[in-house]
């Protein structure tokens, strides 16, 4: 690929924009685990912050603040040097990055779901009850569906706060594409000014992020004409 | 076991005295981006809403752009490109500060434009049956309502930033992040002075909170949440 | 008898959706009319485009001598001349009463504070509410809210004065305050134009009351012949429907 690369720019930029995106793909791995590792347990914490036990709740929403009160770069550097400092143990960058991004999602991911759960009129489930349907059959068929609706757009919308946040792993030494890029573009040698490779690195990361934000803003505009078409639906019929 | 040494922070002057000074910088950045970073979202969130497509392309990219990029990649863009191309040299400070007015001017712009966006339409009919310009129907009518409803978000999202920025010690900014480091790599306590920025930072974020608040209140008595 | 208001083959279409379809009406000056129907009928649709709040596609529109450009170009020097009533009173929150009314006048006529604070007091003498002056709309009752529409629009001292469906949006207990001082203010001799369904009002006011359906008019005549003679068959129904 580099030959290829190299008949287009030159040789040098080429074997730049090689290494660059050859360190995009920790970018990406960072990004998904920590999606999906704090989506999960947000999804956890979405429901104890629901429940009708009262210290379970206050739990969670303890649990929620603390995260989204605290920097994601004092979690990086808690997990990444503050630990293996203090415990004299060694803890590897992609581990330490991989936690501080999983909670940090978790709590945000926790909120998100909780607003769309909430959001749904209440109505809905006074619905399902006078139908018969227990808790559980009304969470499943007539709740979730709809939450899950209401909370994609914002959940895809969130992803590129999770990829933006990857960006601060290289403080702590991860090798993914903000370090190669700060270490390529720090470096006094020429062809690799600021200007050029932060720029480039900037192009990569807008590149990953900018189809979902479209996405996302795609999802919400179907949402609401979804909405637009059952109430005039709903108003013909009256 | 567990054998926490916080007084290896206050016991050197000089550590207290770089916290302080770290607490100070960090407010000023952020109070100054603030303010700037609002009114230059302001004139992007007019511009992107532009029927003139010289104001909104251009504006709709810049937020784009910004919005879809890490801050820390913006920093470097901005400390250490900019000066190269245009051969200027500036103290960190004001490069960061420029850096962050950016950044946060990009996100306040998305959540204006839905404030102006979501401003009844009845008031500019009415303010246009009475005769009132467009430019007059902007500042007295639709800009203050749009302001009102969208100030929490503004404030949830200016809160949201700080959090964000401690960063802007890699560029050279003397901020509360940047004296953490300092401490730590001179008492070797990292998991200490961690924890220690960690609470001065969500304590910071509730102060900024509870006085944003407050002054929304003050600048809008007449809101009533609907 | 001067004309205010000219309308010759006004024509509007919503897309493919034709709202008014060949309008002819005359209203002199210091007459009061007012236009009725089902919902849907253009009504609405008819005097935003008297005050150049909606563009129409054929046709002319002549008011105060004014003739309204169609893509309206000219639209501001219609509306410092006309005053409009909306059914949702669309009172601006974040001001104060007194400032709802001098704003206009302060900006578009160019008034000084002082001298558009008075004539704002004047007005809302009239519509009888100046003790509330410094209040905020949100403090007020529905009809208060309305009357101070009134004011404000009073305020410009307009040559014609356009009410949509005022009263639809109140509590029936206020209707009537709103309707009384609708009926002050056709005695002093302002030329008036109001869509509604107070037929009560229509009789007492009212020099003509306009029929309209599916955006063509149906009928005109005096309120005497309107409603115990009314020609058209659909005039007949829609009346029995409205009065019961």
């Amino acid at each position: 690929m580099i030959e290829f690369l190299s008949t287009l720019i030159s040789p040098f930029h080429a074997k730049m924009l090689a290494v660059l995106l050859s360190a995009t793909q920790w970018t990406v791995y960072l990004s998904l685990t920590a999606f999906i590792g704090g989506g999960l347990i947000g999804l956890i914490f979405t429901l104890l912050r629901i429940t009708p036990i009262n210290w379970v709740r206050k739990l969670a929403v303890a649990y929620i603040w603390t995260f989204q009160s605290v920097p994601l770069l004092m979690l990086l550097f808690l997990t990444g040097l503050g630990i293996p400092t203090f415990y004299q143990v060694n803890v590897p960058p992609w581990m330490a990055a991989t936690v501080s991004l999983t909670l940090f999602t978790s709590a945000y991911m926790s909120e998100v779901w909780r607003g769309a759960l909430q959001s749904i009129h209440v109505g809905q489930w006074e619905a399902g009850r006078a139908l018969g349907l227990g808790f559980v059959k009304n969470l499943r068929y007539v709740i979730t569906p709809q939450a899950l609706k209401i909370a994609t757009p914002p959940t895809v919308g969130f992803m590129v706060q999770v990829i933006k946040g990857t960006s601060l792993a290289y403080i702590i030494d991860f090798n993914d594409l903000m370090r190669w890029g700060k270490k390529i573009g720090n470096s006094q040698i020429d062809g690799a000014e600021p200007f050029i490779v932060f720029p480039l690195v900037a192009l990569i990361y807008f590149l990953l992020c900018f189809p979902l934000t479209l996405l996302s803003r795609r999802l919400e505009q179907s949402l609401n004409i979804d909405s637009n078409k059952l109430m005039l639906t709903i108003n013909k019929g009256g | 076991m567990i054998d926490l040494r916080f007084y290896e922070i206050w016991r050197e002057q000089i550590f207290v005295e770089k916290l302080i000074n770290g607490i100070g910088t960090s407010i000023l950045l952020m109070i100054l981006g603030g303010i700037i970073g609002f009114i230059f979202g302001l004139a992007l969130a007019t511009a992107r809403g532009s029927k003139i497509r010289f104001l909104s392309v251009p504006s709709a990219t810049f937020i784009e752009s910004v919005r879809n990029t890490p801050l820390i990649v913006q920093l470097f863009f901005v400390c250490f490109g900019l000066p190269m191309i245009f051969e200027y040299r500036w103290p960190f400070f004001a490069s960061a500060l420029l850096a962050l007015c950016l950044n946060f001017s990009a996100y306040y712009a998305e959540i204006i434009r839905a404030g102006f966006d979501n401003v009844e339409y009845g008031q500019s009919e009415a303010a246009r049956a009475l005769g009132l310009g467009k430019n007059d129907i902007l500042t007295y009518i639709v800009l203050p309502q749009a302001l009102a409803k969208v100030y929490p978000s503004l404030v949830s999202q200016f809160v949201f930033l700080f959090l964000t920025t401690g960063i802007i010690s890699e560029v050279g900014v003397e901020d509360l992040t940047w004296a953490g480091r300092y401490i730590a790599d001179r008492n070797f306590r990292d998991f200490e002075v961690f924890i220690v920025l960690t609470i001065a930072y969500a304590l910071l974020s509730v102060m900024f909170r509870g006085v944003l608040t407050a002054t929304g209140h003050l600048v809008f008595p007449w809101y009533k949440e609907t | 008898m001067e004309t205010c208001v000219n309308l010759t083959d006004l024509n509007k279409w919503f897309g493919d959706f034709q709202v008014l379809d060949s309008i002819n009406l005359t209203i002199s000056t210091g007459e009061k009319l007012v236009i009725c129907g089902p919902s849907g009928s253009g009504k609405s649709t008819l005097i935003r485009c008297v005050n150049a709040l909606e563009p129409f596609q054929s046709g002319a529109v002549n008011v105060c001598g004014i003739s309204v450009e169609k893509n309206g170009s000219n639209a501001t020097d219609i509306q410092r001349r006309v005053g409009m009533v909306f059914q949702q009173f669309n009172l601006f929150p974040h001001l104060s009463v007194l400032k709802n009314c001098t704003l206009a006048p302060c900006r578009v006529l160019g008034l000084s504070d002082n001298e558009a604070e008075s004539k704002a007091m004047h007005y809302l003498e009239r519509v009888r509410i100046p003790e509330q002056a410094s209040k905020y709309p949100a403090d007020l009752s529905g009809g208060q809210q309305q009357r101070v529409a009134i004011a404000r629009a009073l305020t410009m001292e307009p040559e014609l004065m356009l009410f949509d469906e005022p009263t639809s949006a109140l509590d029936p207990e206020v209707v009537t305050e709103v309707l009384d001082t609708m009926v002050d203010l056709a005695e002093t001799g302002m030329t008036m134009i109001c869509v509604t369904h107070e037929m009560g009002f229509a009789k007492q006011v009212a020099d003509r009351v306009v029929f309209m359906d599916e955006g063509k008019i149906i009928e005109i005549a005096t309120p005497e012949k309107f409603f115990s003679e009314p020609t058209h068959e659909r005039t007949q129904f829609f009346l029995s429907r409205v009065l019961g």
